[in-house]
């Protein structure tokens, strides 16, 4: 699907991006950022470091966002910024869910670049976090 | 509001100093592709990142890497793995002073808090040899649900063999006893 970059102004929302949060998500993870802390695997470790139990990488949650970001973008754009804070990690068991919406359009150059608001819940609506990003297109033909 | 702090003048001093330099072995194709795969699980990537006939149609001519891709995982050309088999991986898991030889302060656990990616419009493809540079950028304490939190920002730019600049990444660790 093409954006039709005139048409955006701020508040319009771009397509959310969901995932479960389980080892199977995250294990894959793991095995390709070699990351394998006891915390990401292990409930029991989850609770003694004072959450609820096994949680999200928090490079997975960027990662996310970024895939959010792509799939809005198809193959013409590109992003430029990716800003998180993250509040509460993703907890085993629960879904997570990313959206954002256009804040600024601004024409620089031969790209249009879009700045944005983005975040992330679960399914219990606990924000996950919050942030900001820039993505820029191909300045259309007028 | 106390006095206390987990910051010493020691680890002050280490703020912008060159604290790892690594350059990756070059990239594979296959790796790209499990990357994608698991950020995807359980939808299948986008062609860009695997079909090699359809990134051959695209402006990139090829596949590329999704920018998040982490080129260093698992092993590098520089440091190789025979210097982790002797010196261990310094700066692992939150203890970054003890890359220069400083004891890290006391902490249970090791979280990140913001991650920022700044990114430029080159890509990393099948082939491509990164380095990296990282330092410590910045610390800062508040006091938050978990205590005392001490926050420490590692900046990480990334080029390639061209000496492209691709990308930078700042990440906020907190640390907490």
């Amino acid at each position: 699907m093409t954006v039709d970059v005139n048409s955006l102004e701020p508040g319009h929302p771009i397509p959310t991006w969901s995932r479960k949060g389980t080892l199977d998500h995250w294990n894959r993870f793991a095995a390709v950022n070699d990351e394998f802390a006891g915390h990401h695997m292990d409930d029991e470790v989850g609770r003694h470091e004072g959450f609820g139990g096994a949680f999200i990488m928090a490079p997975f949650s960027h990662a996310y966002l970024h895939a959010m970001l792509r799939e809005w973008l198809a193959d013409e754009g590109r992003i430029v910024t990716v800003d998180m804070r993250l509040k509460n990690p993703l907890l085993r068991g629960r879904t997570l869910e990313a959206g954002g919406h256009v804040t600024g359009v601004r024409r620089e150059g031969d790209e249009v670049f879009v700045d944005l608001e983005i975040w992330q819940i679960d399914d219990e609506n606990t924000s996950l976090g919050t942030g900001i990003a820039t993505v820029a297109f191909p300045s259309p033909q007028d | 509001m106390t006095d206390e702090t987990m910051i010493t003048d020691e680890m002050l001093a280490l703020v912008d100093r060159p604290m790892r330099r690594a350059t990756s072995f070059p990239i594979g194709a296959n790796e790209i592709r499990r990357w994608a795969m698991a950020i995807y699980y359980p939808e299948i990537p986008p062609r860009l990142f695997w079909d090699d006939d359809y990134a051959a149609t695209t402006k990139w001519g090829g596949i590329i890497a999704p920018q998040e891709f982490n080129p260093f995982a698992w092993a590098t050309k520089d440091p190789p793995l025979s210097e982790r088999a002797t010196a261990g991986r310094p700066g692992r898991w939150g203890h970054f002073e003890s890359v220069f030889g400083v004891e890290p302060p006391p902490y249970r656990a090791v979280l990140q808090s913001r991650v920022i990616a700044n990114y430029s419009p080159v890509r990393m493809r099948p082939g491509d040899v990164i380095r990296s540079v990282d330092r410590i950028s910045e610390y800062f304490e508040r006091e938050g649900k978990m205590g005392l939190q001490l926050y420490t920002t590692i900046s990480v730019d990334y080029f390639n063999q061209h000496d492209e600049w691709i990308k930078r990444l700042d990440t906020v660790f907190m640390r907490y006893r």
